[in-house]
């Protein structure tokens, strides 16, 4: 059984006038327990409303969702015992320390009190703020923010953890450990279903990823599958000078199609056996005597797949 | 205590943090009421000298009122808070647990019960430093029992104004009711003496009653009459804006 499945899923906002906005229209997922799904996909893509209704916080307006085995629309109680949720803005209570918080939030889910204690330490030693647990959360960084409103998500130990978007506006290194975080719950074997507008981020985590569109998804598949569909590795040229150019071409030619050039290169052109195939090209062009300033192998990303799949590109990728 | 008992008193303790961590928060609260019953004091001391009143202290008279004053602010700032809440995220916190929804709204509300005894000790403190005679503990203790209904009354309009906008922009709303349901009563004066219309909307408010029962525990003694009638005016404006919370609990998630 997934642990996370819908079947048509939709929610249109109703307009005043004329046909609402669909925000989500018509998704369908598979989720198995145990993996971490990234859901990608530009601001205002569907992906907050697709987790809302996945969370119990928003009715869909069509089709169907189960979490954990329980259908969110008819069973929200069920559903919400079993899951764990951090949503996009950290929701805290700046006046309370993070150890009331964690005893809240444990609370809240019905753990007894002689459990939560040494629940809470724990958690709060995972997530790095035992030192700072009796200060008010108002003085913590966004980044103890997250790794708070994290560990009051796993304080009853959910089987389905929901991050929507956790490291949006978050330094680095609060970037680095967040992911540790979310790779341990991997090993642990929690679901997580991870939104992100980052690539690097879905990349690096998701065992899957969907890629979504104008609240469908336009692409699905493992990133290594996902990125083989739509291209091979390219290498980039950019050109010491103008005179060249013409010349450069043809010997580029000879290798493989050719790419249009971008504002980071003047020439591109298609590698099929990836840095293999590099040698041979920077030895034809040095005996053609073309002047390179520099040379890119380029692999493809999931924002090729994303423009590939849709004619645009993500926001946040470079 | 049963797990329901535990999140009620977490949400209600949580709603005291605001007064006991952050004390200049409640300052308005208190002080608003306490201008009321200093300055109508001294500006209508004299009605009291009236026939009706009942007593010739006019501070003794209203200060009744203070206390439901300082209930219904504090109503409205329940209301005021929920909505910040929610425009903070940390509404949905709430409802992603697994708690039934009426008793995340009892803790809400039930704060404010707690929440409204500070302007009341403080107004009590004032009041009898004015020459107000202490009036007996039993119908002290009742009619702080009555103040307390009337401010979770008035937290539960708060709610369904901070639920329906979800915006602490509401929160104008959300006084003037909790500030005219006082003042369109026999507040600064006797039903009696009330010109024509304040006198129908007074009779009909049941906050008037409440008032009375309150007003004759302080001049003279409240009578077993005057409580029944203050405890169902209570219990009706609490029955009535609690209904209309419960619905917005619901619309705003199942």
């Amino acid at each position: 059984m997934p642990a996370i499945e819908t079947v048509d899923l939709q929610r249109e906002y109703p307009a005043r006038r004329g046909p609402g906005l669909r925000a989500v229209d018509g998704i369908d997922l598979a989720v198995a327990p145990g993996e971490v799904y990234g859901f990608l996909g530009p601001n205002g893509a569907g992906k907050t409303t697709t987790v809302r209704m996945l969370v119990t916080l928003l009715q869909p307006t069509g089709g169907r969702a189960t979490v954990a085995g329980y259908d969110v629309a008819t069973q929200p109680a069920e559903v919400r015992k079993r899951i764990g949720v951090a949503l996009q803005a950290a929701a805290l209570d700046l006046l309370m320390t993070g150890r009331e918080m964690l005893l809240l939030a444990a609370t809240l889910h019905g753990i007894p009190p002689a459990d939560v204690a040494d629940r809470g330490a724990d958690l709060l030693e995972r997530v790095g703020l035992s030192a700072a647990a009796d200060r008010r959360v108002g003085t913590y960084s966004g980044g103890m923010q997250r790794r708070l409103d994290l560990a009051m998500a796993l304080i009853h130990e959910p089987e389905v953890l929901f991050l929507d978007e956790p490291t949006t506006g978050l330094d680095p290194t609060s970037r680095l450990t967040l992911w540790d975080e979310v790779r341990r719950l991997r090993d642990e074997g929690t679901t997580v279903f991870l939104t992100t507008q980052y690539l690097e981020e879905a990349d690096q985590l998701a065992d899957r990823v969907g890629i979504i569109a104008r609240g469908k998804i336009v692409a699905e598949g493992t990133p290594a599958t996902l990125k083989a569909e739509v291209g091979v590795p390219h290498l980039d040229v950019t050109l010491a000078g103008e005179d060249h150019r013409d010349l450069a071409r043809e010997v580029l030619a000879r290798f493989g199609d050719g790419r249009p050039p971008t504002e980071e290169c003047d020439l591109s052109v298609a590698l099929p056996d990836g840095s293999a195939g590099l040698a041979p090209i920077v030895r034809a062009l040095d005996e053609a005597g073309v002047q390179v300033a520099s040379l890119d192998v380029k692999e493809p990303t999931l924002d090729d797949v994303f423009l590939a799949k849709t004619g645009e590109h993500l926001e946040g990728a470079d | 205590m049963t797990g329901e008992l535990r999140v009620t008193w977490a949400l209600m303790r949580r709603g005291l943090n605001e007064v006991l961590r952050v004390p200049g928060a409640s300052i308005p609260g208190v002080l608003a009421p306490t201008i009321f019953l200093l300055g109508l004091s001294a500006v209508f001391g004299e009605a009291a000298q009236l026939p009706g009143y009942g007593t010739t202290n006019f501070t003794q008279f209203i200060v009744g009122v203070s206390l439901l004053q300082g209930a219904g602010f504090t109503g409205a700032a329940t209301g005021v808070n929920l909505a910040r809440d929610i425009e903070r995220g940390w509404f949905d916190r709430l409802l992603l647990a697994p708690t039934p929804r009426m008793v995340v709204l009892l803790g809400i509300v039930g704060s404010a019960a707690l929440r409204c005894l500070l302007p009341v000790a403080f107004l009590l403190a004032v009041a009898f430093a004015l020459g107000v005679p202490w009036p007996g503990l039993p119908d002290l203790v009742v009619s702080v029992l009555l103040v307390m209904g009337f401010a979770t009354a008035m937290a539960c309009w708060g709610t369904v104004i901070a639920l329906r906008f979800q915006t602490q922009q509401a929160a104008p709303l959300m006084q003037a009711v909790a500030f005219s349901s006082v003042l369109f009563t026999a507040a600064y004066a006797p039903l009696d003496l009330l010109a024509g219309w304040l006198q129908v909307i007074a009779t009909i408010n049941p906050t008037t009653y409440v008032i009375e029962a309150i007003r004759a525990g302080f001049i003279t003694e409240m009578s077993l009459e005057q409580l029944g009638w203050a405890v169902l005016a209570d219990v009706g404006m609490l029955a009535f804006f609690a209904v209309l919370a419960i619905r917005g609990m619901r619309r705003i998630g199942r």
